[in-house]
């Protein structure tokens, strides 16, 4: 190709924009913690540069037409992010920072095999027993770990994993597949019941059983958070397939009575329920990681207390759960409504080309992805701000978290794809009829 | 490092943070203004030559009917399927195929059919074909009284 198209020149220029903002806030961090420049302000500007241009060039390479604004936008989520990781502990920070690498090899690896995101179609099945084995891996004995009561993650050799992350897409792909085949018997009933059509089950069968089966796992590991993002992902696709929305209340039945089974049953939600509803009289037990959160946020005001000023010490999982109240503390609401933004723009971008989509599973699929990166930000940054009781989940891109950053960078991938295949015209219109005529 | 300096840089940061997303919006805002049909027309010239003819041609096998079966037809960028003499898969001795019945073409790297207003219609599993569809390998198409499968 001679000329790369606008949007890649548009995307070129914004990354150069999120290597000048990281470096920045990677310095002024340095400074502000420790009176002078970080030592290693060079080779970290160089790797951030690097990594972002490996994915942009993957992107010139193999979908030029893309959306030039997502991949800019994640790199500076990730790296005020990362800025944030290492400013509270130097273990993680180096940790992140492999993840990263891996993370955009994982982006780029998606954009290279993946050539068309309509070919994932065929694999549906293959997508839900992976989904599903993935799920299972940590109830496994011997790889499986309990971290914090939530039994999420595998460990080998050093690493630890939660395969649940890459589940999460193997089974929104599946659900696009399956839902997509089925959008019309599901928007309107086929079955007589006395003088009513109902829906036939039969056709829900395999997604249902897939959903139901993948919820009962993550309660089985104690994953709120997950099972609430699947759920959410679940209903919100059957919503767009369909055009209906009754199944949005239907959902909402489902879940209210769900949560309160949950209540009932598992003694860890009610926990949380109780700390989210009233946490000063917990303040020392499920209340404390609230509260210092609230402290953090409301310390921040406006404007922050500045990079790498902040007592955040006393947060606990200061870089994964509460990163949120962190940044905002440092930000300031100035600083933290930017990163909202920020997420606020890929998820518009993702639904943007859900809808320009023309193939029904590339929109279904994009605007579950999508949907993905919204729910999960908003169970996250909802539960710091106790809007909804707190679980623990990754803030995509930023959180501390290998396996959820990868996660985020295929999903970011898939959504390039679709976004490329939507742009290139299949056939043109005039090119059909001239053999007819 | 002083603090009001640290506290200047601060905004200073904050402000770049703010200018960035203004470029992201204003990106986005150029997209939304341009006329509908600008996305497609403008990547036009692009797209056939970012997909090179490297897919594997495939080809049509006839499955049925029985006397015909294995026969093949190899497949290049566009093919028309038919009783009249030019046609490249030519099914003379299939009465129900009309003379110009339908055509197979490649575009972007997928493979299409359309049918060209034959009388007795296109079929592909089983459906008839109204508009261009793509095929895949495995496919069966029916043309007439004959079946064909798309193979690589």
């Amino acid at each position: 190709m001679t000329r790369p198209p606008a949007r890649r020149r548009t995307e070129l220029g914004l990354i150069i924009l999120v290597v000048f903002l990281t470096g920045g806030l990677y310095a002024l961090a340095g400074f502000g913690k420790a009176g002078n420049l970080p030592a290693n302000i060079g080779p970290f500007l160089v790797a951030i540069f690097v990594l972002l241009l490996v994915a942009h060039m993957a992107m010139r390479h193999s979908a030029p037409l893309a959306d030039p604004i997502l991949l800019p936008v994640a790199g500076l989520l990730n790296g005020i992010g990362y800025v944030f990781i290492a400013r509270l502990s130097h273990h993680e920070a180096r940790l992140q920072a492999f993840w990263t690498a891996l993370g955009v090899a994982a982006f780029v690896a998606t954009l290279v095999v993946v050539r068309r995101a309509r070919d994932l179609e065929r694999y549906r099945y293959t997508f839900a027993f992976v989904g599903i084995g993935l799920l299972l891996l940590p109830l496994l004995p011997g790889i499986g770990e309990d971290i914090n009561g939530a039994r999420l993650w595998i460990h080998l050799g050093a690493f630890n994993f939660q395969p649940g992350e890459i589940a999460k897409l193997s089974l929104a792909i599946f659900f696009a597949s399956v839902m997509v085949e089925r959008a019309d018997l599901l928007s309107r009933g086929t079955r007589r019941v006395g003088r009513f059509l109902v829906l036939d089950p039969r056709y829900l069968a395999p997604i249902l059983a897939a959903w139901g089966l993948s919820l009962v796992i993550f309660l089985a590991e104690n994953d709120l958070g997950s099972s609430f993002l699947f759920f959410a992902l679940f209903i919100g696709m059957v919503w767009v397939a369909t055009g209906r929305a009754y199944y949005l209340g239907l959902g909402a039945g489902l879940f209210a009575f769900g949560s309160f089974l949950a209540l009932k049953v598992i003694g860890h939600t009610k926990g949380r329920v109780e700390a989210w509803l009233d946490p000063w009289t917990h303040a020392n037990t499920t209340g404390y990681q609230i509260i210092q959160g609230w402290f953090a946020i409301a310390g921040g005001g406006m404007w922050g207390v500045g990079p790498g000023q902040s007592s955040s010490g006393s947060i606990p999982e200061a870089s994964t759960d509460l990163i949120f109240a962190v940044i905002a503390n440092e930000l300031g609401l100035v600083g933290a409504a930017a990163l909202l933004a920020g997420y606020l723009l890929m998820v518009g971008t993702g639904l943007r080309v859900a809808v320009r989509c023309d193939r029904p599973f590339d929109k279904l699929l994009a605007a579950g992805l999508s949907l993905v990166l919204g729910v999960q930000t908003f169970v996250i940054v909802g539960g710091v701000t106790r809007l909804i009781p707190l679980t623990g989940i990754t803030l995509p891109f930023v959180s501390y978290g290998g396996s959820s950053l990868v996660a985020n960078y295929i999903l970011l991938a898939l959504l390039l794809r679709i976004s490329h295949d939507t742009e290139q015209p299949a056939v043109a219109p005039a090119e059909l009829v001239s053999v007819a005529a | 490092m002083p603090d009001p300096v640290l506290t200047l840089l601060k905004y200073v940061f904050l402000a770049v943070l703010y200018l960035f997303f203004l470029r992201v919006l204003r990106a986005v805002w150029v997209e939304m203004r341009e006329p509908k049909a600008a996305p497609p027309g403008a990547a036009a010239p692009v797209a056939p030559a970012a997909r090179p003819a490297h897919v594997g041609p495939e080809k049509l096998v006839v499955v049925s009917p029985e006397e015909d079966r294995g026969k093949e037809f190899p497949l290049p960028d566009e093919v028309t399927v038919g009783r009249a003499g030019g046609c490249a898969v030519l099914l003379a001795r299939d009465t129900f195929v009309s003379q110009l019945h339908a055509r197979v073409f490649r575009r972007g790297g997928d493979l299409l059919v359309e049918d060209l207003g034959s009388t007795n219609g296109t079929f592909l599993n089983g459906k008839k074909v109204t508009a261009p569809v793509t095929v895949r390998k495995g496919d069966k198409i029916q043309f007439g009284r004959t079946t064909m499968e798309v193979r690589k």
